[in-house]
């Protein structure tokens, strides 16, 4: 069942939600031992809260608009006295005292949380490889990644954990993923949603956003997701849409769909290239007219700004971990010993390699070099996809140059690994709304994703012409047997 | 161009602002004796996923402060981050303005009418306070310590860096400046501005010129406590730097710090690294625009300036300089004047009294005018006497005794008092007035014949008495003899 149907079960009173719940513990039972997705399982919290729904059902109060829903959350969002990880050392047992807002929103809308998902190391990664812990699987082969940084919400939304998982993305850590695992994953226009309790990567980049096996969930998820939120000065303030309202309308007629002309010669795998072929005829078929859009700066820039932005942010934003008032601590012999020791131990190579590239680029003598270069370069992105957004409704992109690739493949090499988010970072510089969808299987039968990128406060656009698409090739498939 | 071997001295001070709540989050920045680490939050202590809301409070107090010294309001400014690791930092940078601060421009006179000059401004901006660490070192120092404790109490209070140029010539100019500030943010009601407690804290850059009047080398000197300290260090780092060059030395670009005990500035000795901030955009924070609406409703919010007021105390009430100097000092005794000055009160006494017997109270009570118990109008009420004569002045401060404790009106201290120290009383009083009434026949005839309908000119006879008394008698008992003789 979707969420949807769930929260339409559990008003009618027709299934409890303890019952709902139980099924997706035991569903995560099955198969975690596989997949590997989850870092911290909630399951008796789980079963409290959905007892809490069902007794609202009993006194007729309103359960809330996800009532019943199970829903898994990467361990980047804070959840009052339960471990938070960041999937670091650093933060192995750390606690927070506060609920994430988005946490609290979903939990007041009456959703369950079941779980914490696996990561890469403070969401610096493209395979959840970098995991402090254990990589998780791609549910389709396990023998590949499930792609990152939120590999474990996207993995665990492709098996049935639960019709729901939260993300954050970066530069593409839900959309990559997302077509990874051949699920939906929304990354929202920067502001939409509130980052207040997301454990901070790059602050200017950051957003969170739902994954989900069906359009409808994704809107209703968003519903919830997207209120404004006086503690995070980067949250809008302005009215959000009933983003259900946008749905089951009959065609698409008067859409532009703007294809990147640069990207014609951009290397991408063949099954990749047939994928957007497909989808090109169901959008013409519903009647939107493609127009070429042409983005030189982003292909030419985006990648190389991105590295020194999301760095730049990174460094200063994990600077607070240094052993002094909570995380790990390292035994040291003074003050500087402590930062060194404490550092040393609890972050990652990738970590450490971010740290180091963002100092560099804020130091005295390299800051006009390397961060003002970019950030003059993240304006012309900008324009250049207001300009592009002129002459179209939403851009059809590729979400991913490649098909899920295997564990350990690219772990020697970062930049064969950053160019994995070569179409998805540029959506995040310029603050745009991104949805990555499932185009089908590959002939090895693995998940092939296409990305619509809208823009600003788009949302409404992607989802109707995500849900065009749906229409012609059903709702994505469930991995390992699931349904 | 400036002579050769001439100090050149420019400040940094750093202002607490009273807003009530801190600079991003909603703790209170009341932290002076509270509990170590409990005005906190995961806000301020910079918590993974937390984010800063900027006070509007600490804007419009900065805004208001900015405009109060002439300078150019930014409507669209910025906060960066300065990046550095320290204990008492939890985010491990602080939040502040860099290259778009919110006043830029500006002046702030010193001196006196005659010889005023205006000091330029350079900029002022908000940014955070750090928290405070307490080393366990008999010389607190962190070197030297077993262990160190650190309270985020203070994390996050508002500050505003207010600079000026480098124009003042002599440490007691410095010291004017400082004082006309800390004047202004009272008078403003932005800070509390007391220097010991560490509300206002000043660095200070000095050089010496030289022998073409060019600029020296800059020494920062850190660590003065109060204007004393302050005039003190700059003294001590001018001679300092004197003998430097005297012998032939180079000045070494440092910070220094005061110790007061000793009396000396120290250098680091070059241990301190150069630091590198690492600037850049705080991106958890959007530009801070202001409209010109906003900055209009804060400049109509201003007070009479403290410099504009004393000249009006000056003009108005034919204050001396220095009387009006001190009235000006605090707005709170500026304004205890002012109510006495609408009671009625004789402006010249009025300020005499205050200068003296008020604030001598306040000295000895160690408490400020606003917890001063007596009010104006009692106040006023015993200078009047004094006008008339109904009281002497050797009772009157007797009386201001009683007066002060209880705000008790002049009435309630004299029955307090009982019979004023029994000094003229009975016969000898009767006599007393005898002799008034028979210099003052006319006026006895007047009320004898009813022409004293509301009692002024028995009141006039009463002070009359009292006079003659020097204040010894008890206006009760004259007023009853009085009327014994009148009404016969």
């Amino acid at each position: 069942m979707n969420a949807v149907e769930i929260v339409k079960a559990v008003k009618d009173a027709r299934i409890p939600a303890t019952e709902i719940t139980g099924k997706a513990i035991e569903r995560i039972r099955q198969v975690d031992s596989e997949v590997r997705a989850l870092l911290t399982p909630l399951f008796e919290r789980a079963l409290e809260k959905a007892a809490e729904i069902d007794r609202k059902i009993e006194h007729n109060q309103d359960p809330g608009p996800l009532a019943g829903v199970p829903v898994v959350v990467k361990d980047n969002l804070c959840m009052r006295g339960l471990k938070t990880t960041c999937g670091s050392r650093m933060l192995e047992n750390w606690c927070p005292p506060y609920d994430a807002s988005v946490i609290r929103f979903l939990e007041e809308a009456g959703a369950v949380v079941l779980g914490k998902t696996n990561m890469d190391e403070f969401a610096m990664g493209s395979s959840t490889e970098n995991s402090a812990f254990f990589p998780t699987a791609n549910p389709w082969d396990r023998e590949r990644v499930p792609g990152g940084s939120s590999g474990g919400s996207a993995a665990a939304v492709a098996c049935g954990y639960a019709p729901l998982a939260l993300g954050s993305d970066t530069g593409g850590s839900i959309r990559q993923p997302a077509a990874f695992c051949g699920v939906y994953g929304l990354k929202p226009t920067y502001g939409l949603v509130s980052r207040f309790g997301l454990v901070a990567f790059a602050s200017s980049l950051d957003q969170v956003g739902p994954f989900s096996r069906s359009v409808e969930d994704l809107a209703l998820a968003l519903n919830v997701l997207s209120r404004p939120d006086p503690a995070d000065a980067t949250s809008s303030r302005r009215k959000r849409p009933d983003y259900t309202a946008c749905l089951g309308k009959d065609d698409l007629k008067g859409l532009k769909v703007g294809v990147v002309t640069e990207f014609e010669n951009y290397p991408v795998q063949p099954e990749i290239r047939e994928a957007l072929a497909k989808i090109e005829a169901i959008l013409r078929g519903a009647g939107a007219e493609f127009v070429p859009v042409s983005l030189p700066a982003t292909i030419e820039a985006g990648l190389p700004c991105y590295y020194i932005l999301a760095p730049a942010e990174a460094s200063s934003n994990l600077a607070r971990y240094d052993g002094v008032r909570y995380g790990i601590s390292a035994k040291a012999e003074n003050l500087m010993d402590l930062y060194m020791k404490t550092r040393g131990l609890g972050f990652g190579p990738e970590v450490k390699r971010r740290i180091l590239t963002g100092t560099y680029v804020l130091s005295s003598g390299y800051y006009d070099a390397y961060y003002l270069v970019a950030q003059k370069a993240r304006i012309r992105i900008s324009r250049e996809f207001r300009e592009a957004f002129l002459h179209a409704d939403l851009l059809l992109m590729p979400t991913t140059p490649t098909l899920p690739f295997r564990k350990g493949e690219h772990q020697d090499d970062p930049i064969q690994m950053y160019l994995s988010d070569v179409f998805t970072l540029p959506v995040n510089l310029a603050g745009l709304p991104g949805l990555s969808l499932n185009a089908g299987y590959s002939s090895s039968g693995l998940p092939v994703g296409v990305q619509f990128v809208g823009p600003k406060w788009g949302e409404e656009t992607l989802l109707a012409a995500a849900e065009a698409v749906e229409r012609v090739l059903g709702k994505p498939a469930c991995a390992l047997g699931g349904d | 161009m400036r002579k050769p071997n001439t100090p050149v001295i420019g400040l940094e001070i750093h202002v607490q602002m009273k807003t009530g709540s801190k600079l991003f989050c909603a703790c209170s920045t009341d932290y002076i004796g509270a509990v170590p680490n409990t005005n906190v939050c995961p806000v301020c202590l910079g918590l993974p996923g937390t984010l800063p809301v900027v006070n509007r409070k600490a804007v419009e107090y900065a805004v208001r402060t900015g405009l109060a010294l002439g300078s150019r309001i930014g409507l669209s400014t910025r906060f960066h981050r300065k990046n550095y690791f320290y204990p008492d930092l939890p985010k491990a940078y602080q939040i502040s303005q860099y290259d778009v601060p919110l006043a830029v421009g500006g002046h702030l006179p010193i001196g006196e009418e005659q010889d005023r000059k205006w000091i330029r401004i350079t900029r002022l901006h908000l940014e955070e306070d750090a928290g405070k660490l307490v080393h366990s070192a008999r010389d607190g120092r962190l070197g030297n310590s077993e262990y160190s404790l650190v309270d985020y109490n203070r994390g996050g209070v508002p500050l505003m860096e207010i600079v000026s140029e480098p124009e003042l010539a002599t440490p007691s100019e410095a010291r004017d400046f400082v004082s006309r500030l800390r004047q202004l943010v009272r008078f403003l009601g932005v800070s509390d501005g007391d220097m010991e407690k560490g509300s206002l804290r000043v660095d200070a850059n000095i050089s010496l010129t030289g022998p073409d009047g060019e600029l020296g080398t800059k020494v920062e000197v850190k660590n003065m406590n109060s204007l004393r300290a302050l005039e003190r260090a700059l003294e001590y780092e001018i001679a300092r730097q004197q003998e430097c060059l005297g012998r032939g030395e180079r000045i070494l670009q440092e910070t220094r710090h005061w110790d007061d005990g000793k009396g000396v500035t120290c250098g680091t000795r070059g241990k301190e690294e150069a630091h590198d901030y690492r600037y850049f955009p705080d991106p958890d924070l959007p530009p801070l625009v202001l409209s010109r609406d906003f900055v209009e409703e804060q400049r109509r919010l201003l007070p009479e300036l403290p410099w504009d007021l004393k000249e009006r105390f000056v003009r108005e009430h034919r204050l001396s300089i220095e009387d009006a100097s001190v009235l000006t000092e605090l707005p709170g005794i500026a304004k205890y004047y002012e109510k006495c000055i609408r009671e009625g009160a004789n402006p010249l006494r009025a300020a005499n009294w205050i200068r003296t017997e008020v604030m001598r109270v306040l000295n000895e009570k160690r408490i400020s005018i606003e917890a001063f118990a007596l009010s104006p109008e009692k106040f006023c009420g015993l200078l009047a006497r004094i006008e008339t004569g109904a009281v002497s002045t050797t009772l009157a401060k007797e009386l201001f005794e009683k007066m002060v404790d209880e705000n008790l009106s002049v009435d309630e201290a004299l029955k307090k008092a009982g019979s004023p120290s029994g000094k003229v009383t009975g016969d000898d009083l009767r006599k007393m007035v005898n002799l008034v009434l028979e210099r003052e026949r006319l006026t006895v005839e007047e009320i004898q014949t009813g022409k004293d309908a509301k009692g002024k000119k028995r009141s006039f006879l009463c002070g009359l008495v009292m006079r003659e008394s020097k204040g010894q008698a008890d206006p009760g008992e004259v007023r009853k003899i009085l009327a014994e003789i009148l009404d016969r």
